[in-house]
């Protein structure tokens, strides 16, 4: 075991000198992750927007609209509804981007309503389609709800009694009620980890197999520069060599990785979970990529091939993972296909443990899988390695 | 062929290799006593390379067997592969590691370490001239503070018997020069050596012993001296002189060993067997005529003219 770490030893020696890891390890998926998280909006967690309404109306059924339903939305943190006078300036506040969307409430808004006629709310949108969904969203359900009270209180009328005042306020109430509130909450409760996570979490998954590389790599090189008949020559083992290649890979992806998690929870506030739990998922995510670094190492020439061949499987297997596109998001047969990937299960893992209730055993599975894959890639990578470095 | 060497550190005996339909290495067999340099000669392609993998334990062979130091070599045989120093034809150090790093991380490899790797990485570093570089990173070498520094690692763990493979290709005059006399030094310490070559020059100077090998067999084996004398052929002996040249040429048909005299100008050429024993005697002989003798030089069959006699071909073909 003593030459296994002097091995590791001189490999990690080299590939600080030449930073290479550091680059492609570390700073490469930092920044990455960094550019990520601010070019798109966190819908979970912090995203934010500004509505302005003009309302000509001022009757008490544009009050609810504007108060209750689009209220609702400047009180959940999602966005902020000022009024404003006219439709001009509501326009150039759109044009300018200063909002995301305009509102406008037709003069005869309430009389129309009550009295069963067609009234119609504009929306001007922007370039913010997210944000000109949510108001959309939010005065479709409102029309929705008042069509429902038009229906009661046109019932009411052909019958030839009075409207129900009682009726027709909870009615009017219950049109109020704050939908896409109700929304944004739904989505935390299905255990998705915000934006700055995901992203820190996807470039760190995706980029440890440039940092597990090096330790496969470094068999290669010895192949090449000949310092491998060195090697053979020794009073040393093969799995000695074997041993100290896997060692540096090992110590290298969980040095970015961990040193990723760290950054992003400090730079952007990323939550990864309980350090705890994060551990093994960590290990058994490095273990993953050595063993996939390993198999494609052995079956490459030299280092180039090797590199070129790690880094086609690091990127074929990120975006089939859902490192680029949610998995919840791709076409049915891609996200069965995205479950042989170390990817898909590692972001599944931190997905996870962005319940606060999250257990080692809910990441069983992930974990689990993660080990499987290493071990089955790294035996068969191993295997390949050993027969290379035996001399026939 | 030479005499039975005592005490071998290196036995190796039908040594035999094969790649595919090929056949490498064709029963190759020599021993190396302690303090013994031994020269493989033979041209690129020979089998020179193929053989010392084999008795390095770097190959796996199909036939034959290698006995280091009383111990058996083959690729698994890690605690006797201890016992040899390996050099490899092509550099094999890390260009990013400075010149101590490569010798304190090869010499961990054969279990060194502490004060006593320390030392003798100093000591090395000494040897080979690189105390003054040993904190630069061996990419900024030369190409023969390069081979030096090749040939000390395997060095580092005091080898009974060091194999060296081809260490001057490609090496200025200067470097190759030094790295003769050192090896020269080391056979003079005791150690055995195991040196290929296709520079008859070099197999000349530095040989006790030479195996001439070609088309992965051993074609001769002996000392320069029997090698020469298998061959058959004779020294050339040119004396540069005045006086009675051509009473002269008749005088030195007469001395024993001398088997051919021609008078030039200025010069007397003779063809001789051993001529370097005879010239004492030849010498006087032709004093005493009166000849004034003022150069004399004996050039003899090298072994060159042996690898032709016995393959057909040069060492450079």
């Amino acid at each position: 075991m003593r030459t296994a770490f002097v091995i590791a030893r001189r490999i990690l020696r080299q590939r600080i000198r030449d930073r290479s890891a550091i680059i492609f390890a570390v700073l490469t998926p930092l920044g990455l992750a960094l550019a990520f998280s601010i070019l798109i909006p966190n819908e979970f967690s912090s995203f934010h927007t500004r509505f302005v309404v003009v309302d000509r109306d001022g009757g008490h059924v544009a009050a609810i609209l504007v108060d209750d339903v689009l209220g609702s939305l400047a009180e959940a943190g999602v966005a902020d509804v000022d009024p404003i006078a006219t439709e001009t300036e509501a326009v150039e506040e759109v044009r300018t981007g200063r909002a995301a969307a305009a509102i406008v409430i037709p003069g005869d808004f309430t009389a129309a309503v009550e009295g069963g006629m067609p009234a119609e709310v504009r929306i001007l949108g922007g370039e913010a389609r997210l944000s000109l969904e949510i108001a959309t969203s939010a005065v479709q359900r409102f029309a929705e709800a008042v069509g429902t009270i038009q229906l009661m209180v046109a019932t009411s009328v052909a019958s030839g009694s009075k409207p129900d005042a009682a009726l027709v306020g909870a009615a009017q109430a219950a049109a109020g009620t704050p939908g896409p509130i109700s929304v944004a909450t739904s989505a935390l409760e299905r255990r998705q980890a915000d934006l700055a996570t995901f992203y820190g979490a996807a470039m760190a998954i995706m980029f440890v197999f440039f940092a597990t590389q090096y330790g496969a790599l470094a068999l290669v090189a010895d192949r090449q520069v000949g310092t491998m008949s060195r090697y053979l020559a020794a009073p040393i083992r093969a799995w000695s060599i074997l041993a100290g290649a896997s060692i540096a890979g090992f110590v290298l992806g969980l040095v970015a990785m961990s040193v990723l998690a760290v950054a992003t929870t400090v730079l952007q506030g990323a939550d990864w979970g309980p350090p705890a739990l994060l551990a093994p998922l960590i290990l058994a995510a490095v273990v993953a990529a050595m063993g996939i670094s390993t198999l494609v190492s052995s079956v490459a020439r030299t280092p180039q091939q090797a590199g070129g061949l790690n880094a086609i499987v690091a990127l074929s297997l990120s975006a089939l993972g859902g490192v680029f596109i949610p998995v919840s998001q791709a076409p049915d047969g891609l996200a069965v296909a995205a479950q042989v990937t170390p990817h898909y299960w590692f972001l599944r893992g931190i997905d996870t443990l962005a319940s606060d209730s999250a257990t080692l055993l809910d990441l069983g599975p992930s974990i689990g899988i993660l080990l499987a894959i290493g071990a089955l890639t790294g035996a068969v990578g191993l295997v390949r390695a050993r027969s290379a470095l035996i001399a026939r | 062929m030479s005499a039975v060497v005592p005490a071998a550190t290196l036995a190796c005996t039908g040594l035999t290799k094969r790649f595919g339909d090929r056949l490498a290495v064709d029963g190759v067999g020599f021993e190396i006593a302690a303090g013994e340099t031994y020269g493989l000669l033979g041209p690129n392609g020979a089998g020179k390379t193929t053989s010392i993998s084999m008795i390095c334990g770097l190959l796996a062979r199909d036939g034959g067997e290698v006995v280091v130091h009383g111990r058996p070599i083959d690729p698994g045989a890690t605690a006797a592969k201890a016992a040899i120093g390996y050099v490899p034809q092509d550099l094999a150090i890390y260009p990013d590691l400075t010149a101590r790093e490569n010798l304190i991380f090869f010499g961990q490899l054969y279990g060194l370490g502490g004060q006593a790797l320390t030392a003798r990485v100093a000591e090395l570093l000494e040897v080979i001239g690189l105390t003054d570089r040993a904190r630069d990173r061996t990419e900024q070498f030369s190409g023969g503070m390069k081979r030096r520094l090749n040939i000390a690692i395997g060095l580092l763990h005091r080898p009974r018997l060091l194999v060296l493979d081809e260490p001057t290709v490609g090496v200025d005059p200067q470097s190759r020069n030094a790295i003769l006399s050192s090896v020269q030094e080391l056979g003079r310490e005791g150690m055995a050596i195991l040196y290929t070559t296709h520079y008859m020059e070099e197999a000349e100077r530095l040989c006790d012993r030479v195996g001439i090998i070609d088309e992965g067999r051993i074609r001769a084996e002996g000392t320069r001296r029997e090698l020469v004398d298998l061959v058959g052929q004779r020294d050339r002996i040119r004396l540069i002189a005045s006086g009675d040249l051509a009473t002269a040429a008749t005088t030195a048909r007469a001395q024993p060993g001398v088997h051919e005299a021609t008078a030039g100008d200025d010069s007397l050429d003779l063809l001789a067997t051993n001529g370097r024993v005879l010239l004492p005697g030849l010498l006087a002989a032709l004093s005493g005529n009166g000849l004034a003798i003022r150069s004399v030089e004996v050039i003899e069959p090298d072994l060159e003219a042996v690898f032709l006699h016995l393959t057909g071909k040069a060492l450079r073909d």
